[in-house]
């Protein structure tokens, strides 16, 4: 386990070092490949000034990480962003609700995110979302590491995951009690994806901007 | 100045009252519970004996293994009753040919009702301009997709009335299309839906139920049946009153019903001999058989049933305990109340479930005598002190009781425990009258466990004992009775929205139910009217003059189940109707319904040996 552990600590550091070096350089070995290019095109963010807070109890605020569809287009397993948000978006209105998108550039970490979307949120729950994947149901009420539901396994969230995501969200909203979105564990997706999610962390983290306020985002899905 | 420990052993709960004898007047020092180890009337009970003495110590400031500082322990004759529950569902709905889909989707879309031919979507393009048609959506046609397909249909002059769907795309399907259509979602083996038969679905608005399907006279005028006809769908529309959306299928031979599964019999020996009565006639049925062959001498279940083996178990129990053949333990009474299960309706095409009928029934075994003696052995040998077995627990009881203030004899008391109910009526000369009957705490958990479907026996002993809420926000809560109290500092996320006990002002425990607040208050409350106060009222007429319980005065409640927040008030409402004084005891004016049996034993042995009176 160690010597595994250390050679992979090994690795993912020269290849930060090599991403840095190279930063400069317009693709990276973990951008998109062309292969997703037409899935890259087939949404639009647009942002059209900073979030406000909303007043509507009938919306739940999505809140996006700082690279999210813009930088990143898929997360950790391929999942294309403009699925993930048009799932969580389709789920929110199943349940009859309105949902809103805010791009959080303060800081890339899914709680804060979460907590940000959901004191923005007219509803007091808020969803957050990072590029990887890994998500979180928030309430305005809670301490920022709290949560009504954490998704913390970026590598097993589906297309199906992110619709239930979207709903429960719609249901906590309502003041139901829905039952939580059944968690997976694969106790080998630590081992497999904690190098590449370290990367894609550090490469994410690299678009904070502390002095850039949540922006409110027009989502465009294209055909 | 002796210290005297009585010791009551009970099927759920050890009491000690522990008390000092001092020229002539006995001083209480303390009291305590622990619950009993192994079933009453065992040596596995010394380790809960034990503990009890040791934590009554504990409270006059002694270590917890100064047993020396006891003179003489008193334990008591503990009642020879055992009791057990269980439970037969004895009806089944059976869906055949698919004729209709009766579950309640959370978010069923759009709202009216729709008439038309099933059709698969992938074939819409065969179906011909003009026809009346409902589309069957399997869970693989993504929602944007079917809504463009029905669109372009809407264009050709197919008229698509409605929708049955796999997936919970009901309400993104409708807010795409150009004309609202009613469209039943989450419909699990959609497969199963038959394709070219006329069909019918209807959604109701939110808060609403539907209308038409739930009525036989309107399923007629939909399907054009004929009287004869529309006899046959009466179970359907059954089926699906109460739901917000529904849909029925006409094929050719389908149809809902209700079976009666055979759950065997019980026989009843009496005066009038052996009454035999079906399970599946319902509880009133077997109760009347019981009443009919009072006194009962002996009951039986039929063997392989869930009633016959729960009678056998009992014999097979108190059979070991007492070393009688078991030809020789008699099972004398029996509690039985109907109960409702949720059961997964069979043929059922969206996972439907209905509530089924089911019967809970509790019975009792008695034998003679413990063998207390034994028992007393084995706790002398472990503690070094003088044991006794002194009394009868239901004269204990009294006495115990007595010493609740506002009481005087006549006096009857009612010791609602865990495994039976039992009653006892002291005359004002000291005579006692006893009875023992089946069904009590543990039959109230069996009934809340079947009609909620709870596996986990420890949450239903919670439902059971602790108040409800509705956690609105992290911040306050909503309780049964519609108040709301606003918490300091926040609620744990997990119980955000849901139902929860109230454990204690501050400690909750989160109910995963998907059921309102009102209907779990409902079912909590009628198990345990429906055990408590049938066994308080059929009890108390037993032990009561000439069988009349209004010639009863004082009526005393006791036992742990009266440490309950409502059945003492269920009994005493009741109990007022026929001008009787009802209550909860309070055990020397400071133990409430505990201890009772434990303060009986000490007054008892004061009084003989001592020669000392009262507190």
């Amino acid at each position: 386990m160690v010597a595994i552990n250390e050679e992979l600590v090994r690795k993912v550091v020269a290849e930060v070092l090599a991403e840095v070096l190279s930063e400069r350089k317009a693709s990276s070995t973990f951008s998109a490949p062309s292969a997703t290019s037409s899935q890259v095109a087939n949404m639009k963010l647009v942002e059209v000034g900073p979030a406000k807070k909303g007043t509507d109890p009938r919306e739940v605020v999505i809140g996006i990480s700082p690279g999210f569809g813009t930088v990143f287009h898929e997360t950790i397993v391929g999942v294309p962003h403009s699925e993930v948000l048009r799932q969580v978006i389709a789920g929110i209105e199943e349940e009859g609700l309105k949902a809103r998108v805010v791009k959080v550039y303060p800081l890339c970490d899914v709680g804060f995110i979460g907590k940000i979307a959901a004191n923005l949120s007219g509803s007091g729950v808020g969803i957050g979302i990072l590029s990887r994947g890994t998500a979180v149901i928030h309430h305005k009420d809670l301490p920022p590491l709290g949560n009504l539901e954490l998704f913390p396994q970026a590598p097993l969230l589906d297309a199906e995951v992110f619709r239930s995501i979207g709903r429960n969200a719609a249901k906590y909203a309502k003041g139901e009690h829905p039952t939580p979105v059944p968690t997976r564990n694969d106790p080998m997706a630590r081992p497999r994806y904690q190098g590449l999610a370290a990367l894609l962390h550090n490469k994410e983290a690299r678009y904070v901007d502390e002095s850039k306020p949540p922006m409110e985002v027009k989502v465009e899905f294209l055909k | 100045m002796p210290v005297i420990a009585g010791v009551d052993i009970g099927n759920a709960t050890t009491e000690v009252a522990l008390a000092k004898v001092e020229e002539g007047k006995i001083e209480f020092l303390a009291s305590s519970l622990y619950q009993t180890t192994g079933i009453k009337g065992t040596p596995q009970n010394v380790k809960g004996v034990l503990m009890a003495l040791g934590l009554a110590l504990e409270k006059i400031g002694m270590e917890r293994k100064d047993f020396s500082e006891i003179d003489l322990i008193c334990i008591n004759e503990a009642a020879p009753v055992i009791g057990d529950v269980a439970m037969e569902t004895i009806t089944e709905t059976i869906v055949t040919e698919s004729t209709m889909i009766g579950h309640n989707p959370s978010t069923p879309g759009g709202v009216g009702i729709g008439v038309g031919k099933t059709w698969h979507i992938k074939d819409i393009d065969k179906v011909p301009p003009g026809e009346k048609v409902i589309l069957v959506i399997p869970g693989d046609w993504d929602y944007e997709k079917a809504a463009e397909v029905i669109n372009a249909a809407f264009d050709r002059g197919i008229e698509v009335e409605g929708a049955i769907c796999q997936k919970d795309d009901g309400v993104l399907i409708v807010n795409r299309l150009k004309k609202v259509i009613p469209i039943v979602d989450e419909v699990a083996s959609i497969e199963k839906v038959p394709l070219g038969m006329l069909c019918c679905v209807e959604v109701a608005p939110p808060g609403r139920v539907i209308e038409v399907l739930s009525n036989p006279y309107g399923v007629a005028t939909v399907f054009n049946l004929s009287p004869e006809e529309t006899k046959q769908v009466v179970p359907i529309t059954r089926a699906l009153i109460g739901n917000r959306s529904g849909v029925i299928i006409k094929t050719p031979a389908g149809e809902v019903k209700e079976r009666r599964i055979p759950a065997g019999a019980i026989y009843i020996d009496g005066p009038r001999g052996r009454i035999v009565v079906n399970v599946e006639d319902g509880a009133e049925a077997i109760m009347k058989a019981l009443a009919d062959s009072q006194p009962v001498r002996d009951i039986f279940g039929q063997p392989g049933t869930n009633v016959g083996g729960m009678m056998e178990r009992v014999r097979r129990t108190m059979s070991n305990l007492t070393g009688l053949p078991v030809s020789d333990v008699h099972i004398k009474d029996l509690l039985a109340v109907d109960v409702l299960v949720p059961q997964r309706i069979v043929g059922g095409i969206a996972g439907e479930f209905s509530n089924e009928h089911g019967v809970a029934i509790a019975v009792m075994v008695e034998a003679q005598k413990l063998p207390m003696q034994r028992l007393a052995e084995a706790i002398r040998e472990e503690t070094g002190v003088e044991v006794v077995v002194g009394g009868v627990e239901a004269e204990m009881a009294v006495r115990g009781a007595l010493t609740t203030p506002g009481t005087k004899r006549p006096i009857a008391i009612l010791d609602l425990g865990a495994g039976s109910t039992d009653a006892s009526f002291m005359k004002e000369n000291g005579d006692i009258e006893l009875i023992h009957l089946a069904g009590a705490g543990n039959m109230v958990n069996t009934i809340i466990a079947s009609e909620l479907a709870i596996e986990d026996m420890e949450l239903v002993e919670s439902i059971k004992r602790y108040p409800l809420c509705k956690v609105e926000s992290p911040f306050h809560i909503r309780h049964e009775d519609g108040k709301v109290s606003f918490l300091d500092t926040p609620l744990s996320p997990n119980l955000f929205g849901r139902l929860a006990l109230m454990v204690t002002d501050d400690l909750f425990i989160p109910l995963d139910l998907d059921l309102p607040l009102e209907r779990v208050r409902e079912i909590r409350r009628r198990a345990k009217r429906e055990v408590f106060v049938t066994n308080a009222l059929r009890a108390l007429e037993k032990v009561s003059p000439a069988g009349n319980v209004r010639l009863l005065e004082y009526v005393v409640l006791v036992g742990g189940s009266a440490l309950d927040f409502e059945i003492p008030a269920m009994i005493t409402d009741t109990l007022a109707r026929f001008g009787v004084v009802a209550g909860k005891a309070n055990i020397r004016g400071s133990e409430g319904p505990r201890n009772a049996v434990a303060t009986g034993l000490v007054l008892a042995y004061a009084e003989k040996f001592l020669n000392v009176k009262g507190v």
